[in-house]
């Protein structure tokens, strides 16, 4: 399409992608080595929501590594456009399906519901507000998940971006994405393509799964109209071995202390792993993200004077304030380690044949996180183990459950996960309450209230004791 | 005899210790997935598993949380507070997330003598069907290993039989609220059907016998309109009796603890385990079910038409999101149809909730002229 006319759609955008679409256009002008003067009137420009959020991604820290981010993101954007200019398919994907099984066909890119919330939310002023209320005016319940309802919101007003097909992939792991997708599909039409993931964790439990996968491959061959070519799976799979070879020297830079890995990078991790995993854009910026936490680690940079909590966060986090989520936890030293979805542990993929690609991609499917662990036949076992593995690998010394209210199931298990991770492992743990997402469930002020209370009344002082002793 | 809202009032009833005081053994199970048939065959009381509205949740929700569905707070409280202890077992599935964290909390700190997890798949293909046939396998090898009983091909058919009375008669007695002169309440209705699986299958069968030979010409009289109620899980008799006694009668249900539990089964025959899986997984009308809406929708219609329903209330607990998202596209279509909807949230079992749902069903009467 040309220039002109992508202009002209966008001019009075209304919907959140194009809106955001807009916004990234500019914002990937901007260029590395931008000087704190020059942000500070840049950010001066912007409205205030929009600003807020700049302001964290554009701390000198990680100052260029962010714009790295915003531009492979931005590139993701115009690149979903283009392919729906081109009559490529656009495939919206929940955040708990692998891209690359997207990526590996040529005539289709996939637009991750979450990720584009999220973006919305961080990015645009109101934030994501206008298109959950949409949602609620046609009567969807107000405890329904804010990380998938916003864009989807959006979609559902008909005035936004449009995907051509819908890939489901929650069932019997999260009713709520997996009702508000199908919701999306039987309201506008759109044709939905179901990945269930079995619960049992066996070899049985495995097969009926892969089974279900190559259904889902056969299915979506025939929506895309195009036969898989195993050279262009395997270099995409490829692309994505080599993203994952540098998750986890990433993974092993955080366990340093003072952790030399920015907190915002956790979110960094998973919105690359969740929208350009298999193509060389996430494979840079992966290598970005380690170059800059190595070289940290080599200067013992850190921007408080001590590291006072080094805290797993047991599932999400806060997304609604990147300022005065992660950049206020770092520079009071307290570490955001890391969380369940940037825990997400890409596995090596096979790429000796196609039997083999595809038995690895249904296998990354069925070991994607949150359906690895609350998607089994019980939410809390492997939850629990894990989180309790990790907390001793990275050497944590509190958690925190972010307690975003539309997760029942976890909210329904929380109370045992708590206790047996304290029993298994001695380690505190905050269960807050909020929406991810929105911010008038709790404000900014009350959840750092109550980390700072967390951390000075529980976590340092028990650090005290432990020193004295 | 005695009113079936009397007899279904208690979790334990007079019929169940005597069946346990003979030595029969009893299990739980909440989600309409999971074939009685089996446990039947065995010999054991299929118990589905209720909270009649009961209000109080301390116990639950040291485990549930408050953004749990309070049916599942109310069921863990019992199962708690030892309501339940007269149960040799339980039978989960993965029904809702709610459920599932229900149950797990509930194995956690009860630790039953028996449990057994019933894998229910979310679609329906050759692939899935084979998988479910293959866990109700296991499930009759589970009982028959813990409580030594064999449950072979003929007992197992011998169950399906009795089953298949039950719901023939159970489909008769529903008929006769559907009809220009509805024979019996909703409220009755929904008592029939939790005496049908908190009774013995002997004594249940004698009971509804009795109950629809008294029906039989019976008129209920008084009522302003004729409504189809649908929705996630409700078994509260208060319920349904504040929306009839503000002059709206349920002549037709779509609700797990209703018709959903046995209209649309077949007559079971041939191979049991592989007609059992047929059966539950092809006809389990839940939104839990995915690829499957159009389905539950065409039920929906079919029965308001026979039931010459002039309203609809699609009820649902708060923070149920099977119901919560599905009962919006049910109110689309079904307004589309020319069926007046009434979406109704509601907080489990609060009393205090009671008057705002009479207000506005009585609203709801006055929109839909009865």
């Amino acid at each position: 399409m040309a220039e002109g006319s992508s202009a002209t759609t966008r001019k009075g955008a209304e919907g959140l992608f194009e809106r955001v679409e807009s916004l990234v256009e500019v914002a990937m002008l901007l260029p590395h080595g931008m000087s704190d003067e020059e942000v500070e009137g840049l950010l001066r420009v912007l409205p205030p929501d929009t600003s807020r959020s700049m302001r964290a991604l554009l701390c000198p820290r990680f100052r260029d590594v962010s714009l790295d981010f915003i531009k492979m993101l931005g590139g993701w954007v115009q690149e979903l456009r283009r392919a729906k200019e081109e009559g490529r398919k656009v495939v919206l994907i929940p955040f708990n399906f692998p891209p690359e099984v997207v990526y590996i066909f040529r005539n289709a890119i996939p637009l991750t519901s979450e990720v584009m919330t999220t973006l919305g939310v961080s990015v645009l002023e109101g934030q994501g507000e206008r298109y959950w209320d949409h949602a609620m005016g046609l009567g969807i319940p107000d405890y329904l998940c804010s990380s998938s309802t916003i864009e989807l919101g959006s979609i559902l007003t008909g005035r936004d971006f449009q995907p051509d097909i819908i890939v489901q992939s929650a069932p019997g792991a999260c009713d709520a994405n997996s009702k508000i997708h199908e919701f999306v599909s039987l309201h506008m039409g759109i044709p939905q393509v179901i990945l269930e993931k079995p619960t049992e964790a066996t070899s049985r439990g495995r097969e009926l799964h892969r089974r279900y996968f190559l259904a889902l491959i056969r299915r979506l061959e025939e929506m895309i109209g195009e036969e898989l070519d195993e050279e262009r799976m395997r270099g995409v799979l490829e692309e994505a071995n080599r993203a994952s070879d540098l998750y986890y020297e990433l993974y092993d830079l955080r366990k340093f202390s003072p952790c030399p890995v920015p907190n915002i990078f956790s979110i960094f991790t998973y919105g690359t792993r969740f929208t350009r995993w298999g193509r060389p854009q996430a494979t840079e910026m992966m290598r970005r993200m380690v170059e800059l936490s190595r070289r940290r680690r080599e200067e013992g940079a850190y921007p408080a004077d001590e590291e006072v909590a080094r805290c797993m966060w047991l599932y999400i986090g806060y997304y609604f304030d990147f300022l005065g989520f992660f950049n206020w936890m770092e520079e009071r030293g307290i570490t955001y380690l890391n969380d369940i979805l940037s825990l997400c542990q890409p596995l090596h993929v096979d790429t000796t044949s196609r039997e083999s690609m595809l038995a690895g991609l249904a296998e990354a499917c069925f070991e994607y996180p949150m359906t690895r662990q609350i998607g089994g036949d019980s939410m809390s076992l492997s939850w629990i183990e894990e989180m309790c593995q990790f907390i001793r690998d990275l050497d944590a010394n509190c958690a925190i459950y972010s307690g975003h209210h539309a997760c029942k199931q976890t909210w329904s298990i929380i109370n045992q996960v708590r206790r047996e991770i304290t029993k298994r492992t001695g380690t505190p743990v905050l269960c807050l309450q909020g929406d991810s997402w929105i911010r008038r469930m709790t404000p900014t002020s009350v959840l750092q209230e109550e980390i700072s209370s967390f951390v000075d009344n529980v976590v340092a002082r028990r650090k005290r004791t432990r020193a004295r002793a | 005899m005695e009113d079936p809202a009397e007899l279904a009032g208690d979790i334990l009833n007079t019929h169940l210790e005597e069946w346990r005081r003979g030595g029969g053994r009893i299990v739980g199970y909440t989600c309409v997935a999971t074939p009685r048939e089996i446990m039947d065959a065995a010999g054991i009381l299929p118990y589905r598993i209720r909270a009649l509205g009961k209000p109080e949740r301390e116990l639950a929700d040291a485990h549930l949380s408050r953004f749990n569905c309070g049916f599942c707070r109310a069921c863990l409280q019992l199962g708690l507070e030892g309501t339940y202890d007269f149960l040799d077992g339980l039978v989960e599935n993965n029904g809702c997330d709610h459920l599932r964290g229900m149950f797990e909390d509930w194995v956690y700190a009860k630790r039953p003598g028996f449990f057994h997890y019933l894998r229910v798949p979310h679609i329906v293909s050759e692939v899935s069907l084979e998988f479910f046939a293959e866990e109700l396998e296991l499930f009759r090898e589970a009982l028959g290993r813990h409580f030594q009983v064999e449950i072979t091909d003929a007992s197992l058919k011998e169950a399906m039989e009795r089953n298949n009375r039950t719901r023939e008669s159970l489909r008769e007695l529903f008929s006769l609220r559907e009809g220009e002169r509805p024979a019996l309440t909703g409220r009755q209705a929904l008592a029939v059907i939790l005496l049908e699986s908190s009774l013995p299958p002997a004594a249940f069968e004698e009971y509804l016998a009795r109950f629809l030979e008294k029906s039989r010409g019976n008129e209920v009289k008084g009522y302003r309109a004729r409504l189809l109620l649908a929705g996630s899980a409700t078994d509260e008799l208060e319920l349904v009796g504040e929306i009839e006694n503000v002059g709206g009668l349920v002549v037709c249900d779509a609700l797990c603890y209703g018709t959903r539990a046995f209209w649309n089964l077949p007559r079971l025959a041939g191979d049991p385990i592989h007609a059992l899986a047929e059966a539950y997984l092809k006809h389990l009308l839940c939104p839990r079910m995915f690829d499957d809406y159009h389905t539950r929708l065409d039920y929906i219609l079919r029965a308001a038409e026979r039931a010459k329903a002039e309203g609809a209330v699609l009820v649902y607990n708060k923070f149920c999101d099977l119901h919560g998202v599905e009962n919006v596209r049910l109110r689309m279509d079904l307004e589309e149809a020319g069926i007046p909807v009434l979406v109704l949230e509601k907080e489990y079992g609060s009393g205090a909730d009671l008057g705002r749902i009479r207000t506005r069903i009585q609203a709801f009467l006055e929109r839909i002229g009865g």
